[in-house]
Formats: structure tokens, sequence, C-alpha cells
């Protein structure tokens, strides 16, 4: 017996019990830490992306150039937000992605957003003018 | 023979788990930093629903976030017109303007653009002529 009260052997038995026992408990409690770190951080931050609209007030836009540019009109229709391209006064989204469709795409397109529609339908504007194949989406406060 | 065998399953191989540990650490302490970093230029606004253009990441530069009631986040902290017009301002001569100026836009999708807009105008005025608006992938 040793001072702990073990059985002291000597020889190849006694060798094999001396080996160097690892403890995992602290590797497994940060592990642990990882995992429900990353489960709670996973929850609360919603995965983002971007639009990048060029940025134009009305009288610079007309300083610009002369020609007559491609306008979606976000505005506010009878107490809810509508989509206006010319004359075409457009409800649904997807009426505004066929007409978008058929616009040609080479000169651009101004996004007029007044200032009572909720910012959902300025931003659902300019990522259909994107999919639409539009270079260059132009946002343009209404002033 | 068999004495030889018998040796090769007695000998020990030390394996040292303290450096990894040290490291496992210090991922968790840059992760929890970087994320608390995010949630400090991030406040809470429900973004409009888009996947956006679909492109690489960039880094996130001034973040400028409006929410609902039309209130103007910036680090945490709200911020009147006059007072963004200034942080723009400290931003353009930090970076240098132009393109390595990086603004991106958080309004929340429920918020009137009327903000929006106003903000819009004051960076034009800036002489700052694009930006990004954020979306969240639905």
């Amino acid at each position: 017996m040793n001072l702990h009260g073990r059985n002291v052997q000597s020889g190849p038995r006694a060798r094999r019990l001396d080996r160097i026992t690892l403890n995992l408990a602290s590797m497994i409690d940060v592990t642990f830490l990882i995992l429900i770190y990353f489960l709670v951080t996973t929850v609360l931050i919603q995965p983002e992306d971007r639009l990048s609209p060029a940025l134009q007030t009305r009288q610079a836009g007309a300083a610009v150039s002369d020609f007559q540019p491609q306008v979606v009109e976000v505005f506010d229709h009878e107490g809810q937000p509508a989509y206006r391209i010319g004359e075409r006064i457009m409800r649904e989204r997807a009426e505004l992605i066929a007409t978008l469709a058929a616009l040609p795409k080479g000169e651009g397109i101004f996004i007029n957003v007044s200032d009572a529609v909720p910012v959902g339908f300025a931003v659902a504007a300019m990522q259909e003018a994107r999919n639409a194949g539009f270079e260059q989406v132009t946002y343009v406060p209404q002033q | 023979m068999r004495l030889r065998n018998r040796a090769k399953t007695d000998r020990v191989l030390p394996v040292e788990i303290t450096p990894m540990i040290d490291v496992v650490f210090l991922l968790i302490i840059f992760f929890m930093t970087t994320a608390q970093f995010a949630r400090m230029t991030r406040a809470e606004v429900e973004l409009p629903r888009e996947p956006g253009e679909q492109q690489r990441a960039e880094e996130a530069g001034l973040v400028i976030n409006i929410q609902r009631d039309g209130q103007i986040i910036v680090n945490e902290q709200a911020v009147t017109l006059a007072e963004l017009v200034g942080l723009v301002d400290a931003e353009r001569a930090r970076t240098g303007g132009g393109s390595a100026m990086k603004l991106l836009l958080r309004a929340d999708r429920q918020a009137n653009a009327a903000r929006l807009n106003e903000v819009v105008i004051h960076l034009q005025q800036l002489g700052i002529h694009t930006a990004r608006v954020a979306t969240e992938v639905p």
C-alpha cells in the first residue's frame, strides 16, 4: 500500500496502471459552451443582404440629363401603397414584375418614393427592378 | 517477439490538450466580441424581406438604423438628422469619401419612407451618391 491507500505493484502491470489518463471534462465543457453560443446566436441574428441603389434627389436628376428616365413611382393610392409606371397603376407585386420585364433595361430606372408609403414597398420595387435586369437602380425621394 | 509487442502497448502517448483549450477559449472570446459589436451597430429593426443582390458580404462601415417610429439609431445612440449629418461627415473624413465610404441603411419595413427620404436627401447634400439598403433574407 502507498500513502493514498492504493496497492503498489511492480513490473509491467504497474507500468500499465501508471498511464496518463486524459481528462476530457474541460474540453466537453468548452464544446457545450460553443454549441450553446452558436445555437443562441443563430436564432438571434437573421441573415442579411443588401441592395445598392444610387441616391438622387429630383433636382440633381434633372441637372444630370435631359432624357426622360423610366420611373417607378411608389405612392399612396386611395389609402393603399401602389406602384405607377407611366399611367399604369399597380397594386400587386406580380403586376409590377410583369411591367418591369417589358421595359428596356439600358437606361436604368428611377424609384420615386413618396413619404407616405412603408419602406418595405420601396425596397420591393428596388428588388424587382434588380431582378428584372436593370443595372442602374436609382432611389429618388419625393420632395 | 511477444515481449516487443508488449513493450509497444506499454508506451505512453502524452496528449497535451491545454493549448487546445486555450485556443478554444480565444475563439469563444473572439466570436462573442464580434457578435457584441454586431449588436452594437445593428438596432432591432424588421428589415424588408427581400433576397437582396446576393453578392459577397462587404464591410458594413457606418450603419444607420431607422426604426418603425422614425427614430434614427447609430451605434446604439438615438441621433437627430443634424447629428447624423455630423457623423456621416466624420466618416467621410475618416475614409476619404468616394467608394471607400460604405454606408448601410437599415430601415424598418413598416416605417414610413418619409424618414428614409429625409436621410437620403441629407446624404445627397453631403455629396454621397450611393448607399446600401439592408434586407432580411427570407
